[in-house]
């Protein structure tokens, strides 16, 4: 049958012969990429899974967006990279999923440390004769922290020679930027919130190393003087970060006799139980007797002692303490700091002619659920597919939707066509 | 902690269908004289393959006859990202699409004739490569039929001819796509794979009118036909800690074929010359939503429902064949197949849009009782769409290229 042979032959000849399509335009637009430098706090230094992490830090932001701009355009994103294990300012190493026995001897699937202790070596070794990084993030850094000298913060001691005479800007500036973003402000808020409150916040008024509004202006009025470009990342409502919404405030589930006997002691000072679910005790020094249950919209904290809940009364008989808890008070100073915060961050974007990145929006998306190419993602805790272990730091998708979100906004501002990075490729949650 | 990989999952009812053919996920390579002439052919009384058309003109048909018709199937797609310019290609296998006829008369009434029809108007397979951007929606889709038609054709007059057929319909699928859970050791994704098998039954009929030497017509009618998957399998590869949230086991989906209605017409306008037009309706709204049934159910592995919205949709198709010699036929055609799917709905197991493809082909007898067809089809089709359940968003390409030959015996 030739007919047949043809027919195979010219199949053959056919399979190499592929749809052509015409490629998009890539271009930088006006952005110079020759030198990106990153600055920020936590999530931008690559901090995710409670711990700085080798993992988090070639899977940040920052480095994803070099990457895309690498498409276009070579050029070096440095980081001060460190071991997989990691660390963080508690000694503790990365997180992992595992599993857990608790105190009523039910094993579940829960976050568990990678090691019993974290890789102190990273925080003993100073690795400043490696050169200047274009991450410029450090773990925990506050906006104020930027350009102080002496800054006390053990990762950033390790890569800087000389404490005492430069800052994280100085750092910053003499590895010559010629573009720069920076997620400042969100570690203030994380630190104020994460402390339950308890902590004293950054105003955001005041001059540089004091408020907000002085220390980020001073960081993007050295960028601009240093003649880089940018875009400055505001902040999500960090309230909807999983570390807050994981734990509901109602957890208190009990029976008629649990119920009674709650209510033969909480009576007599105006708190009474009901069989079901009820709000937690928690601390509250407004109260008069010091304690009362908790209110639907306030707030657990993740790093809550469970066992204590489960099996020693935290919460029912012994009230919760006020670091583990945010108030309804509590929530509005801290969503009204939010807001100012944000109010600055887009007025000197806007005086500087500087690209404001949405982050804000973008987290509203995690929180109300999105899909991406067949992926659901949300900012619910591990199953979300979003945040990394410690529940406020991004895992290497939350961190690619980042970078997406900043190409977005660099295309539109500086006349860019940069491709986004495929977030499916990135690492999520690994199950064992 | 996990009750939200539910919604993942959700997304995983991307399925069936197929890159293919003509419309949707139907396949018009039912033979090479109507695949040479753009799929055009219903009032043709050319050979057995009348079955398949229209079964009213069988009986058309004067001698006894055996064909037998084979069409390698080639398909190329690729994809380009809408935000991240990355391209994807399918790495699809071959499609064979067959289809065979025996057509005979009863020795006492020519009038009447009986007929066997086999064929594939589905069956190909869709595999995109590993790694590519819509892997959480879909990796590959198999799907295999095998229709099965005993008709009666019966010529009522010099004029009119009827013929009706019944369906068996065996079908094979098999579907696999990526779960983003990924393993401990190497960081690889979790897996579903679906697959199963159905039957289902429907009926071909078909009216042909001999109006003139130069001038027939036809109208035909084929039924609807649910595919049922009772007892599929779902197997699902996750990591050991999911496990108990996605128990492998049984499951059930269905997949209507949609019914078409066809009228067509053959002109003569020469002795020589023949030109046919045709055009199909074909009621795609019946394939609103696929759904998957799991036998087990648990808080992350949840029945499910995907819309497809198809809508009804025609098509087209304009042939020719001119008789070079006594022995020496050659065809052309076009047709152009509206697209039953909605930008917002469009997957990648049926990169869908309207079509418009090309046929050549020609016919040769080699003896008296013997002879051969062969055709070519060759189709582009672009379609740039984000399906609204996925997300998935960018430009599908394919190129369709479809050599075919049959051989018909007649005595």
């Amino acid at each position: 049958m030739k007919f047949t042979y043809l027919a195979l032959l010219s199949g053959i000849v056919f399979i190499s012969c592929k749809p052509k399509f015409e490629m998009p335009e890539e271009h930088l637009g006006t952005v110079n990429v020759t030198n990106y430098i990153a600055l920020g706090g936590s999530n931008t230094a690559g901090f995710s899974d409670g711990a700085f992490n080798l993992k988090g830090q070639e899977n940040s932001y920052a480095q994803i967006l070099s990457e895309q701009f690498n498409r276009i355009e070579t050029s070096t994103f440095n980081q001060s990279l460190v071991s997989e294990m990691g660390i963080n300012l508690d000694g503790n190493s990365k997180l992992i999923v595992g599993y857990k026995t608790d105190c009523n001897d039910e094993e579940s699937l829960s976050p568990v440390r990678f090691n019993s202790t974290g890789d102190n070596s990273i925080l003993s070794a100073n690795v400043s004769s490696l050169g200047l990084f274009n991450n410029m993030a450090i773990p925990e850094m506050s906006v104020t922290d930027v350009n102080t000298l002496n800054y006390n913060n053990p990762f950033y001691q390790r890569i800087v020679a000389d404490a005492s005479s430069t800052s994280v800007l100085d750092l910053a500036v003499a590895n010559n930027p010629t573009f720069y973003t920076t997620q400042l402000g969100e570690d203030d808020i994380l630190a104020f919130a994460t402390s339950g409150a308890t902590s004293a916040p950054t105003p955001t008024n005041g001059a540089a190393g004091v408020g907000f509004e002085g220390s980020l202006e001073e960081v993007i009025t050295s960028m601009v003087a240093a003649g880089a470009k940018g875009a400055l990342l505001n902040i999500p409502n960090v309230l909807n970060h999983p570390y807050f919404t994981t734990i509901p405030y109602n957890g208190l589930e009990i029976d008629a006799e649990q119920a009674e006997s709650l209510n033969s002691v909480f009576n007599p000072i105006g708190l009474s139980f009901q069989v079901g679910t009820n709000g937690f005790l928690i601390e509250d020094t407004s109260e008069p007797f010091g304690v009362r249950k908790m209110l639907p919209g306030e707030k657990i904290l993740l790093t809550i002692p469970l066992d204590s809940v489960k099996c020693y009364g935290m919460g029912i008989t012994n009230y919760i303490p006020d670091r583990y808890s945010l108030t309804l008070e509590e929530i509005e100073v801290i969503e009204q700091m939010i807001t100012e915060y944000n109010q600055v961050i887009a007025s000197l974007a806007n005086q500087n002619g500087v690209a404001l990145v949405d982050l804000h929006s973008l987290y509203k998306s995690f929180h109300n659920e999105t899909v991406y190419n067949g992926v659901s993602m949300s900012s619910d805790f591990i199953s979300g597919g979003t945040f990394s272990l410690d529940g406020l730091n991004l895992n290497p998708i939350g961190q690619a939707k980042i970078a997406n979100a900043i190409i977005e906004e660099l295309n539109t501002f500086y006349n860019a066509a940069i491709p986004f990075a495929d977030v499916t490729t990135y690492p999520g949650i690994i199950f064992p | 902690m996990t009750q939200h990989l539910t919604k993942k999952l959700l997304l995983f009812a991307a399925l069936f269908p197929l890159l293919s053919l003509s419309q949707g996920y139907q396949v018009n390579l039912q033979g090479q004289v109507s695949q040479a002439m753009g799929g055009a052919g219903l009032a043709m009384t050319e050979d057995g393959s009348s079955l398949f058309f229209n079964p009213g003109a069988s009986a058309f048909i004067e001698k006894n006859e055996v064909s037998l018709n084979f069409t390698p199937t080639f398909a190329n797609g690729t994809f380009l990202e809408a935000k991240t310019n990355n391209l994807a290609h399918t790495v699809s296998p071959m499609g064979t699409p067959f289809s065979a006829y025996g057509l005979f008369h009863l020795k006492d009434s020519s009038s009447l004739k009986l007929g066997m029809a086999v064929y594939t108007p589905f069956g190909s397979t869709v595999e995109w490569e590993d790694g590519w951007e819509g892997r959480f929606a879909l990796k590959r889709l198999q799907l295999m039929s095998i229709f099965f038609q005993p008709t009666v054709s019966y010529k009522i007059s010099d004029k009119i001819g009827l013929g009706v057929g019944l369906i068996y319909t065996y079908g094979k699928v098999n579907l696999q796509k990526d779960l983003p859970l990924q393993f401990e050791d190497d960081g690889s994704y979790g897996t579903a794979e679906l697959a199963g098998t159905s039957h289902g039954f429907g009926y071909n009929a078909g009216i042909y009118f001999n109006a003139t030497d130069k001038l027939k017509f036809a109208l035909t009618y084929r039924s609807r036909i649910d595919m049922n998957v009772k007892k599929g399998q779902a197997i699902f590869t996750v990591p050991a800690s999911l496990e108990d949230k996605f128990p492998s086991g049984e499951f059930s989906a269905s997949l209507p074929l949609p019914s078409v209605v066809s009228l067509g017409t053959v002109v003569n306008p020469t002795d020589k010359l023949l030109l046919a037009l045709d055009i199909n309706y074909t009621n795609w709204s019946v394939y609103d939503t696929l759904g998957f049934d799991y036998a087990v159910n648990t808080e992350s592995l949840e029945d499910t429902r995907s819309p497809r919205m198809y809508e009804a949709a025609f098509a087209f198709r304009l042939g020719a064949q001119y008789d070079v010699t006594d022995k020496f036929k050659a065809r052309i055609g076009v047709s152009f197949a509206q697209t039953p799917s909605l930008d917002d709905y469009v997957t990648p197991e049926s990169p869908d849009a309207d079509r418009i493809s090309y046929t050549i082909g020609l016919g040769y007898a080699i003896t008296k009782k013997i002879s051969l067809d062969a055709s070519l089809l060759y189709t582009q089709l672009e379609r740039e769409a984000t399906n609204q359940e996925t997300q998935l968003s960018g430009t599908f390409k394919t190129i369709v290229f479809a050599p075919g030959i049959q051989f018909n015996y007649t005595f």
